[in-house]
């Protein structure tokens, strides 16, 4: 960007179109002021999402927080091949799939489920009461949530008794619902619906929206009923949006979620609501093996990466809208 | 486990919290605090600073110092927002902003040293090993041998073990030296079986011993209340105060709270006891009590909030656990005892229950936790200025003044020079006064004399171990129930502690990563999976769960673990001859 006066001279010479780097060049100086706009977020992102990157190298060393870093002790692979001979991180991985699953599946069905039939709704005052009302959980923090439902569940909680109630079980026969291990991943894809299904709505009640009305008066003319019209419409209208929020939330599957697992979890149900993140937590960070945290960390991140990358080459491939 | 330093460390805080104070003279003029021999200090940098400093000295120029607490629960302040600390200012122009532990204490303290930086003074409690580790104490023992008459006089006694310890220096100070004659606490803020004072008062004051005659005493008052909706006994399982479930065998064998072991007095030989046979008894007990709807399932799910939500519920007959946990459920039972005399029924009362019933060890020998205390960091700036703080503080005048405060105010001399407490000024002393006085923020967390000690004077450095206090602090209820039983105080129904040099074993030092914390660490995993089973489990099937956890329990070195501190413990004795 030095000097511009080495600029092709005649306009009229039909010179082919420089490409590369003078063209980029080209294109740079042409758009100053939108990169100059840029530059505070280009900075923003290198400083805080490529700098720490730098902290990997954690991961391949003996670390040591006493000494510099030229000091340390340089280990190879040791921390990965340590993390995947260590059982609990096994555990903690079915964990932690097996609980993402449950949350992408059960959040797309009943999020869109919820959508449609709002939409479907005539009276407006009881559509807006339904849609505060499914989306004020996601307002209270997990703290509080979990303290909600550890006190539903309690063996003298409110379900034991309704239970008891309807004569399902005798007293004393109440349920640990959060001592049975094997229950836990039910319990948590529960609160996570009953957590975030209202909020999900919300983008997809947007995107219904903007469908075009005489799509519907059209349909409505050929005959087709409310589900049809669901089907064949409203479906196929919010289906972009669906699409490229299952590629990002793909991107997620070793997110797990880490507060309501740590929260909800204890002694009883631990080979079941362990997840990756609170795996670093107990192993890593609180037994100061930073480098079996950043492993662990690392891990998480490639594998993300490339689902992330598969999920929207299969949307590419299927000639489906995509992230890029 | 490693956390029972909180033993120790709240018994101290529970019973200098009906404290108070003196600096012996008038209006907090600690001009006789200087030690002897201040003459050859410099005069800005001696201890024996005077609040009223003579034309010729420069006053003291102000410095706050920053000052973080591994321990989670108290307020945040400036010390020179308390009365107390208001006095200390002025007599060393030191202030404290302290700020304490807010969420898990090894992240925390792994951020710190991750990132090299650190608060002028540290208590890192459960994480010492980890900061000396990573190097971020520095040795205080030139800064006390230059500025720390005091700090000599009172700590000197353990500097050989203190050096022994951790490599030859002293890299922090541990907050309970014994100074002068012991004292024991008239109450119980150590480990007990804890009952209703309504069961035993419709029992008739029994003589509760064993650990059948308790659950029995518990299992007959249940069954005779049946439209109650009592719940016979829970126990306290959430995350690291898990010991409260896991420890009772070692105290219904007979030995105080030595961690994860039981130490022979005779021999020193250290044995585990988990996995044993008094292990097996202590869980069969629950197991059975269980089967007969005795127990609450709840205590293997919840948490500590709601553990003590039930205490104060009216609705548990008893349980085990230690008094330094569960005060605050015992201050709103006695808080509603002292508003109305029927409420009395629901205020617990300790039991020394044991297997055989002969001998006893709840109550803590003279202790000396070597791995708890502050030190001073690299990053402080001036380090000497924080020694010499320490210094006046260790003072007589300064340890009446951060315990029983000031003369006229909050306590009373009478005659004989015995320190008291007028009815009045004791029901002044709450929560909030404590807090604004500064009672609260010195209870425990600074160089000082332990809680045991007593002054030159014979007058015990806790208020709440000093006979005239404890005595006009009881209520109609207390003065009852302890009639019955024949005895003075709580401690009383105890066994005296015999005397261990090693108290308490789980405070000798263990490296991070070392086989014995490893062997720690495994252990406690087993045992928060094993412990609901075998309780949970049908009266039938407990035998065969038990023999699981013992495969399981057979992978660990348990025999490596014992010879260590074996080793250990002798060596201390060595020492302590």
């Amino acid at each position: 960007m030095e000097n511009n006066t080495a600029l092709p001279t005649s306009p009229s010479t039909s010179k082919p179109e420089p490409g590369g780097l003078k063209l980029f060049v080209k294109k740079l100086v042409s758009q100053r002021m939108l990169v100059l706009m840029s530059v505070p977020f280009v900075i923003w992102l290198f400083v805080f999402k490529y700098v720490p990157v730098w902290g990997w190298t954690i991961a391949f060393q003996d670390y040591q927080p006493s000494l510099a870093f030229k000091d340390q002790q340089w280990v190879g692979f040791s921390h990965f091949r340590s993390l995947f001979s260590e059982d609990r991180f096994l555990i903690a991985l079915r964990n932690t799939l097996a609980m993402s699953g449950i949350n992408l599946v059960l959040g797309f069905v009943t999020a869109v489920s919820l959508a449609l039939l709002l939409n479907e709704v005539r009276k407006v005052a009881f559509k807006r009461v339904v849609q505060t009302v499914s989306y004020l959980p996601h307002f209270i923090s997990w703290v509080v949530a979990a303290g909600i439902i550890q006190t539903m569940l309690a063996p003298d909680g409110v379900v034991n008794e309704l239970l008891k109630m309807f004569g399902v079980i005798e007293k004393g026969q109440e349920y640990l619902f959060l001592g049975k291990a094997e229950w836990f991943w039910g319990i948590f894809g529960a609160s996570s619906v009953w957590k975030d299904v209202g909020w999900n709505t919300i983008v997809y009640l947007a995107a219904i929206s903007s469908i075009d009305p005489a799509q519907y008066e059209a349909a409505e003319m050929d005959g087709a009923g409310r589900l049809r019209r669901m089907w064949y419409i409203t479906l196929p209208g919010i289906k972009p949006v669906i699409i490229v929020l299952l590629i990002m939330n793909i991107g997620y599957l070793l997110e797990s979620g880490f507060e309501p697992q740590y929260l909800l979890g204890n002694g009883m149900n631990v080979d079941y609501s362990e997840n990756i993140d609170i795996f670093v937590l107990k192993y890593g960070l609180q037994q100061f093996n930073f480098p079996l945290a950043t492993a662990a960390g690392m891990f998480k991140t490639v594998v993300s990466f490339i689902l992330l990358f598969s999920a929207n080459h299969i949307a590419k491939r299927l000639g489906q809208d995509r992230l890029f | 486990m490693a956390k029972k330093l909180w033993t120790a460390g709240m018994a101290a805080a529970l019973a200098v919290s009906m404290t108070a104070c003196s600096s012996g003279n008038n209006n907090g003029n600690a001009s006789s605090a200087a030690p002897a021999g201040s003459s050859s200090a410099p005069a800005s940098g001696s201890a024996s600073a005077t609040a009223t400093a003579s034309a010729s000295e420069k006053p003291l120029d102000k410095v706050t110092f920053s000052f973080f607490n591994g321990v989670a629960g108290e307020k945040d302040l400036n010390t020179n927002e308390t009365t107390i600390g208001k006095m200390l200012e002025d007599q060393t122009g030191v202030n404290f902003k302290i700020e304490h532990l807010v969420g898990d204490l090894n992240t925390k303290i792994g951020t710190m040293i991750a990132s090299d930086q650190y608060p002028d003074v540290i208590i890192p409690d459960a994480a010492i090993e980890e900061v000396l580790k990573a190097g971020a104490f520095i040795p205080l023992d030139d800064l006390i041998e230059q500025y720390g008459p005091n700090i000599k006089r009172v700590y000197g006694p353990y500097f050989e073990r203190m050096r022994a310890d951790y490599g030859g220096k002293i890299y922090f100070l541990p907050f309970g030296p014994q100074v002068g004659e012991y004292v024991a606490d008239p109450n119980i803020n150590q480990g007990a079986f804890w009952v209703q004072r309504r069961v035993l008062k419709e029992a008739g004051y029994p003589k509760i011993k064993t650990l059948d005659e308790y659950v029995k005493l518990v299992e007959d008052y249940v069954a005779k209340h049946k439209d109650e909706n009592l719940t016979g006994m829970i126990t306290l399982t959430h995350d690291w105060r898990f010991f409260a479930t896991s420890n009772p065998p070692m105290h219904l064998a007979g030995f105080p709270n030595d961690g994860n072991v039981m130490v022979d007095i005779n021999t020193n030989e250290a044995k585990t006891y988990a996995g044993s046979e008094n292990e097996k008894r202590w869980l069969k007990t629950l197991n059975d009590l269980n089967g007969k709807n005795l127990f609450d399932k709840a205590s293997f799910v919840d948490n500590y909030d709601q553990y003590i939500a039930k205490l104060t519920s009216h609705k548990v007959v008893g349980f085990f656990d230690y008094g330094w946990q569960i005060g605050n459920a015992m201050n709103v039972l006695k808080d509603a005892a002292r508003k109305d005399q029927a409420q009395d029924d629901y205020v617990y009362f300790p039991l020394p229950v044991t297997f055989d019933g002969t001998h006893d060890q709840y109550l803590d020998p003279p202790g000396w936790t070597s791995n708890r205390g502050a030190g001073i960091t690299k990053s402080a700036k001036d380090p000497a200025r924080i020694i010499q703080y320490w210094d006046n503080l260790l003072t007589d005048d300064n340890q009446v003044l951060k315990s029983w405060g000031i003369k006229g105010e909050t306590y009373e001399v009478d005659d004989k020079g015995r320190f008291y407490r007028t009815a009045d000024q004791i029901a002044k002393l709450d929560d909030a006064f404590n807090e604004k006085f500064g009672f609260k923020t010195y209870d425990w967390d600074w160089p000082q004399y332990g809680t045991s000690s007593t002054l030159a004077d014979g007058n015990a450095v806790a208020p709440g171990f000093q006979p005239e206090v404890f005595q006009l602090s009881l209520t109609e209820g207390d003065k009852t129930i302890l009639d019955k039983y024949g005895v003075q105080t709580y401690a009383q129904m105890f066994d005296k502690p015999e005397d261990r040099p090693w108290f308490p074993a789980w405070s000798i030092p263990k490296e991070q990563g070392s086989p014995q914390q490893i062997w720690e660490t495994k252990k406690d995993d087993l045992l928060k999976k094993y412990y609901a089973k075998l309780v949970l489990a049908k009266p039938a099937d407990f035998e065969g769960v038990w023999a699981d956890y013992m495969k399981e329990f057979g992978k660990l070195d348990t025999a490596g673990y014992e010879k260590w501190y074996t080793e250990q413990i002798k060596k201390i004795v060595e020492v302590a001859k």
